[in-house]
């Protein structure tokens, strides 16, 4: 386990509100390795957001456990969170409230470093500007322009991703990172992300863009309504998907001489048990019972029960 | 049904003017999906615009969009009125913010009922529960609030809005642009249907390569303010002749290669 950058165990998390508590995250497993890409994909209110939050302490988990460069979570003292995060890289989801509006593109990119007390303002803005170049932000006038007044939903994304690399992560939590960036420059950002994962970085990103984790991510979790129902390499997980909320998922792709098809609306189903048995054309009376996420092959494992069928 | 030669759109400001739309010429047919495809900033939005006459004052319009007969760049106000909603009716990324958090969704759907046709309020509440159901949004959503309602189910209480006056043309700027996959195909899934069902003509306008690709008859690719390129899906994936549908084909084709 010591190639381990991050592991949730048994991961829950409630949210509590006047009408009852939601969870937002039910027992869900996640590992990331030393310079692995993992890719968390689902639809919107799935957990992917909460999962993340949680892997930087930045929500408390109502149950399980979570590793984080060696360190328990639940174990470290504020301190030591704040020098664990550190060493961590952020990419929120939201890059209009995550960059800081008033200042300029260079100084919100260098920022971090001189939070940290890594370098001076020169010797942070020249690690800045390197980066934004790199992210395709190559124009000086640019730099100094305010963040709030003249940078696109696209670029201020790129200055967030610029902030959470500026430090130099060993570990790199991305929310959508790409989300707002046009077809070509999302390849773009995610070669540089994934980039710097085979340097040795560990990537953990939440998407709900399903091909975009299978071209850019080693592993794909997928997760429903907060369960992580099933994990695998990207490109085996998308050409043979074996949990059904998968097989839902990828035939709701758009692609070219391909019917996009929308998953069957929800059934009655009065058991609990599987979280997706309401919207399942393959249930049966077992799904009654919660399955577990467990291994069907060395590098796979689905929360189904009719995964292990062959044939289906 | 639309038939629109050199269209050109320029907006001006004190210091410059920006053309956005320059020369378009395109039909778009009842019954039909044309999709509008480019990258932002490419005129699309200001093509769907100026078929709906809802630019800035001050933006110059030049050329012919004929609807039916009709003549779209010289219609007055009054006119113009009458088309929206009526004749084409207007979809838009965030339409399902647009919905007023203090009515009921079924109250905003008769609303548009008895303002525009002069339905009764009975009947138009009756009509709003159909008009619900028919994008899959059972009885019961007729008295819920946006605020009940996820993300995909508003965007579909607006399309029930959108098809309430039976438009012949729905026009949807980027109808699935906030959404996830799941719920986009039950957006696009309730667009489609309504199109058929309905004999209406859709004007897709997306960023999204594949989403056009895989939904539309016809498709046109904008590229700053030009129509550089039309044709069926597959004419265009088989032989695009314009290098920008070039770049966005391989831009798209990184990802679709595992993707699909």
């Amino acid at each position: 386990m010591s190639g381990l950058l991050f592991s949730a165990k048994n991961l829950s998390v409630s949210f509590h509100s006047t009408r009852g508590n939601v969870e937002a995250l039910r027992k869900a497993d996640v590992d990331v390795a030393v310079g692995e890409s993992v890719a968390i994909v689902g639809e919107s209110g799935s957990g992917k957001t909460t999962l993340l939050r949680a892997g930087l302490g930045l929500v408390a988990p109502s149950a399980g456990s979570i590793m984080l460069l060696g360190s328990e979570l639940s174990e470290c003292e504020s301190r030591e969170l704040i020098l664990l995060r550190r060493r961590c890289g952020y990419i929120p989801q939201d890059p209009f409230g995550c960059v800081p509006p008033t200042l300029n593109a260079l100084d919100a990119a260098s920022e971090p470093i001189r939070i940290a007390d890594r370098g001076n303002r020169g010797k942070a803005q020249e690690k800045a500007r390197s980066l934004l170049v790199e992210l395709g932000l190559d124009d000086p006038a640019l730099w100094k322009e305010r963040v709030r007044l003249s940078l696109s939903g696209g670029q201020r994304q790129r200055v967030s991703i610029a902030r959470a690399l500026s430090l130099d992560p060993e570990f790199l939590l991305a929310d959508e990172p790409a989300s707002m960036q046009d077809a070509a420059n999302r390849a773009e950002v995610m070669t540089i992300l994934r980039h710097r994962a085979r340097q040795g970085m560990g990537l953990l990103m939440a998407t709900h863009d399903l091909p975009l984790a299978a071209a850019f991510a080693d592993r794909v979790a997928v997760m429903y309504r907060g369960a992580v129902v099933e994990t695998g390499p990207s490109g085996r997980l998308v050409e043979n998907p074996l949990h059904p909320y998968s097989m839902a998922l990828i035939a709701a792709i758009p692609g070219i001489g391909k019917e996009i098809k929308p998953p069957q609306p929800a059934r009655e189903w009065p058991f609990g048990g599987c979280s997706f048995a309401p919207r399942c054309p393959f249930r049966t009376d077992r799904c009654r019972e919660a399955p577990l996420l467990s291994p069907v092959s060395p590098s796979r494992s689905v929360a189904c029960w009719n995964a292990r069928e062959p044939g289906r | 049904m639309i038939t629109m030669r050199d269209l050109s759109i320029t907006y001006r400001t004190a210091a410059r003017s920006v053309p956005a739309v320059r020369s378009v010429s395109l039909d778009i047919p009842r019954g039909r999906i044309t999709a509008v495809v480019g990258e932002s900033g490419g005129g699309k939005s200001s093509l769907v615009y100026g078929i709906l006459r809802l630019l800035p004052p001050g933006t110059v319009l030049s050329g012919s969009v004929d609807f039916d007969g009709m003549e779209l760049t010289r219609a007055d106000e009054e006119e113009m009125r009458e088309f929206r909603w009526k004749k084409a009716a207007l979809v838009t990324q965030g339409a399902m913010n647009s919905l007023t958090p203090v009515l009921t969704v079924g109250y905003q759907v008769a609303e548009v009922l008895r303002v525009r046709l002069g339905i009764p309020g009975d009947e138009a509440r009756e009509r709003a529960v159909e008009l619900l159901a028919m994008t899959n949004l059972p009885a019961g959503y007729a008295g819920k609030y946006p605020h009940e309602l996820s993300g995909g189910e508003k965007q579909r209480a607006v399309i029930s809005m959108a098809v309430s006056c039976s438009p012949d043309l729905l026009i949807a700027d980027e109808p699935t642009s906030a959404l996830d996959v799941i719920t986009q195909a039950e957006v696009i899934a309730t667009l489609v249907r309504m199109v058929r069902e309905k004999g209406m003509g859709l004007l897709l306008v997306t960023h999204d390569l594949p989403l056009a690709l895989s939904t539309c008859d016809e498709m046109a690719v904008m590229h700053e303010g030009r129509l550089v390129e039309r044709g069926t899906p597959s004419q265009i994936v088989a032989s695009p002749s314009h290098d920008h549908t070039r770049r966005l084909l391989s831009a798209f084709g990184l990802m679709a290669r595992t993707g699909s």
